[in-house]
């Protein structure tokens, strides 16, 4: 019981939010193009012109596609992550930190020349990117599930750290920093330790397909296993889920760290198939991203592959959008975020149905004693 | 360490905390009524490029003052429409308006190329210059400029409110027990609106406070840096408390502007783990203080005023 009560104190109200319709969805995101158009035209652009560059710099060619999938890597696989957190009620907002740690650790294995078979090496990179990784989230998993710190406010702080960290890792770590060079970055990545470029004069790198692959397996493992049954009913109900006996801060700590170990691969196939260095904040803005997507998708990880293509598609288009009309390439995260904001503004369906469903928790009972507990 | 490195330190201090202790006196009346306000930092950022553009336009620090409020409060009203009365997600409300307000300032601020070279009339000090030839408190406190003075001010009066008024009983009562509040007459939905304007209207004013105190100019890419969720982070380790928060927010002032001096005075750390200081401090108050501190009844809670 004392557990239930010291828990109960700092969660969120998630479930009651997450239920979107497609169509309010669909709604959601024309409102949100709409807006961004509004704001492309007060920039003193048109915005049909603007948009049909996008639509072309997204669909308009092979190389198009192929960038549209490139940039979807860190979107599926940052989307997956925060998405597992969102269906065990948690939301892991340091992908940003993960990555880079992820390619800290590929870069250490990555750039020394160990004569491995190339295969063999990108194994030893990736394997050190998802200790690092997990390591690292490991620290917000186990501050969230035994010490009750809000995981937003541990991974936000964390991520801050990571970049400092990076930042000192390429410009004076000595096995990986490149010497001299005109902004700090990583010595490049042998040629062993690099992933392979699938469609010759694109950049497109396994990386897509491995995000795929993974939302794949993390469909099955959340709907067939037990391990997943235990992550959505501590999601939907975690006072069900803790008197059906799951460990519910293992469970967190794990999630979280799972999350974690995501995002690290997401930053070790970033740095080994597309920049092939590690250069000072190389991936900014994903974290939030990763929570657009995941959210887009309402957690599901079959819809992470859509959404995830969505914005990528959204990016890709909206580079060529800014090389063409001179439109701020900042407008991309102005997009998205818009697009989000109205989605979740307008696609919140009814939910005192839902609540009815979840309001096991507000036992008035357990109010009472826990007030008493307060005042003692 | 001689006393004059001590008082330089403590004065940078004040003036890093100052911003921080602003935004944290909406925030602690917003969660206090329920709404964690996540938008803070986007907001923030907003509010220093307010500030930064109407001090360059209009070439007046008061001008820039009221313009960065007015920003808030549309931007409040943003926020306080989405997660009070279409109950959204109030993390994820404030996280897509934080990933907005880092692209549409950047966009903004690209746009304003001019202002980009030129150091903006930042905020003066409000003693005469003579009296900072007092030992210690000279350079201490009457060295400051007028933003710091009023963060130390703020917070006392901000706790009169929260606990002597009618009005900041009504917010403690709407934080804690809604259905109770709603019973006695009071409109829930109209103090939570309040409260998050409020909040977003502080922020506001002291992104304004970073930008024209201190530096004199805006930087593209996130200048607040995680300030806001710094400012987040001592409200629950203060417990929600304005004066509490509001030295909480002084101790991390102290690790930012210690890094800074380390950073001059000693070569031996790189400066990289210095500047991550603030953030390692901020977790481990966190460690320590979150269970310890009472938590508004209904925190991030949406309030639905048809369910009884």
């Amino acid at each position: 019981m004392e557990l239930l009560k010291k828990n109960k104190r700092f969660e969120f109200a998630i479930f009651e939010n997450l239920s979107l319709t497609t169509g309010r969805t669909l709604f959601g995101i024309f409102l949100g193009l709409l807006a961004s158009g509004l704001l492309i035209a007060l920039s003193g652009v048109n915005p049909f012109v603007a948009y049909g560059a996008l639509f072309r710099g997204a669909f308009g060619s092979m190389q198009a596609v192929s960038n549209v999938l490139v940039r979807a890597s860190p979107l599926l696989l940052g989307g997956i992550g925060v998405a597992i957190g969102i269906k065990a009620g948690v939301w892991n907002t340091g992908i940003e930190g993960y990555m880079y740690l992820g390619a800290i650790g590929a870069a250490v294995i990555g750039v020394l020349d160990l004569g491995l078979h190339p295969g063999l090496h990108i194994l030893l990179c990736i394997v050190c990117a998802i200790v690092l990784s997990g390591c690292w989230g490991a620290i917000p998993g186990f501050l969230k599930a035994y010490k009750g710190v809000n995981e937003v406010t541990a991974t936000i702080m964390l991520n801050y750290i990571a970049i400092y960290l990076t930042n000192w890792v390429v410009s004076n770590f000595p096995l990986v920093a490149e010497v001299g060079a005109f902004y700090p970055m990583s010595k490049q990545f042998q040629a062993t330790a690099r992933l392979p470029i699938l469609i010759p004069g694109s950049s497109l790198h396994p990386g897509p397909f491995i995000g795929i692959i993974l939302c794949l397996i993390l469909h099955f493992v959340l709907n067939f296993t037990p391990f997943g049954y235990r992550t959505k009913m501590l999601g939907s109900n975690p006072f069900a889920a803790r008197y059906a006996g799951v460990d519910s801060r293992k469970q967190i700590l794990m999630i979280i760290t799972i999350g974690a170990v995501i995002g690290g691969i997401s930053g070790a196939i970033e740095v080994m198939g597309l920049k092939r260095r590690v250069f000072m904040e190389f991936v900014t803005g994903v974290g939030y991203e990763s929570v657009a997507v995941a959210l887009l998708a309402g957690g599901n990880p079959l819809g992470v592959i859509l959404s995830a293509l969505f914005f990528a598609a959204l990016k890709a288009g909206g580079a060529t959008m800014s090389i063409e009309t001179g439109v701020a390439s900042s407008m991309n995260s102005i997009i998205i975020g818009m697009c989000m904001l109205f989605v979740i503004g307008f696609g919140v369906i009814d939910n005192r149905k839902l609540k009815k469903i979840v309001s096991t928790d507000k036992d008035p009972e357990n109010d009472i004693a826990a007030e008493k507990e307060g005042e003692k | 360490m001689s006393l004059e490195i001590i008082i330089d330190w403590l004065q940078a201090a004040l003036r890093w905390a100052a911003p921080l202790i602003i935004v944290s006196i909406g925030e602690v009346y917003s969660e206090r009524s329920g709404v964690i306000n996540m938008g803070i930092e986007g907001i923030m950022l907003f509010g220093a490029l307010t500030g930064i553009a109407a001090g360059f336009y209009l070439n007046s620090l008061w001008l820039a003052v009221i313009i960065t409020a007015i920003i808030g409060l549309i931007l409040g009203f943003a926020v306080a429409y989405l997660t009070v009365s279409r109950r959204t997600n109030q993390v994820v409300t404030g996280l897509m308006i934080n990933m907005v307000s880092l692209g549409a300032t950047d966009m903004i601020f690209s746009m304003m190329s001019e202002t980009r070279k030129a150091r903006v009339a930042t905020f003066p000090a409000i003693f005469p210059s003579s009296m900072t030839n007092i030992p210690v408190l000279g350079k201490l406190l009457f060295a400051q400029p007028i933003s710091t003075w009023v963060a130390l001010i703020l917070p006392f009066f901000a706790a009169y409110v929260l606990y002597k008024t009618r009005w900041g009983l009504n917010v403690r009562a709407v934080g804690d027990n809604p259905k109770a509040a709603a019973t006695a007459g009071l409109s829930v939905i109209k103090i939570k609106y309040q409260t998050v304007v409020l909040s977003s209207i502080f922020a506001a004013l002291g992104g304004c406070a970073l930008s024209l105190a201190e530096v004199g100019y805006f930087s593209a890419g996130g200048m607040t840096a995680g300030r806001g969720f710094i400012v987040m982070a001592a409200c629950v380790v203060a417990g929600w408390d304005p004066v509490r928060t509001a030295l909480i927010c002084i101790a991390f002032g102290a690790a930012d502007a210690a890094q800074l001096r380390i950073q001059t005075l000693s070569s031996t750390i790189p400066y990289q783990f210095l500047q991550m200081l603030p953030y390692i401090v901020t977790i481990i108050a966190l460690t320590i203080m979150v269970k310890r501190s009472r938590v508004p009844k209904t925190w991030g809670a949406p309030y639905d005023p048809k369910d009884v």
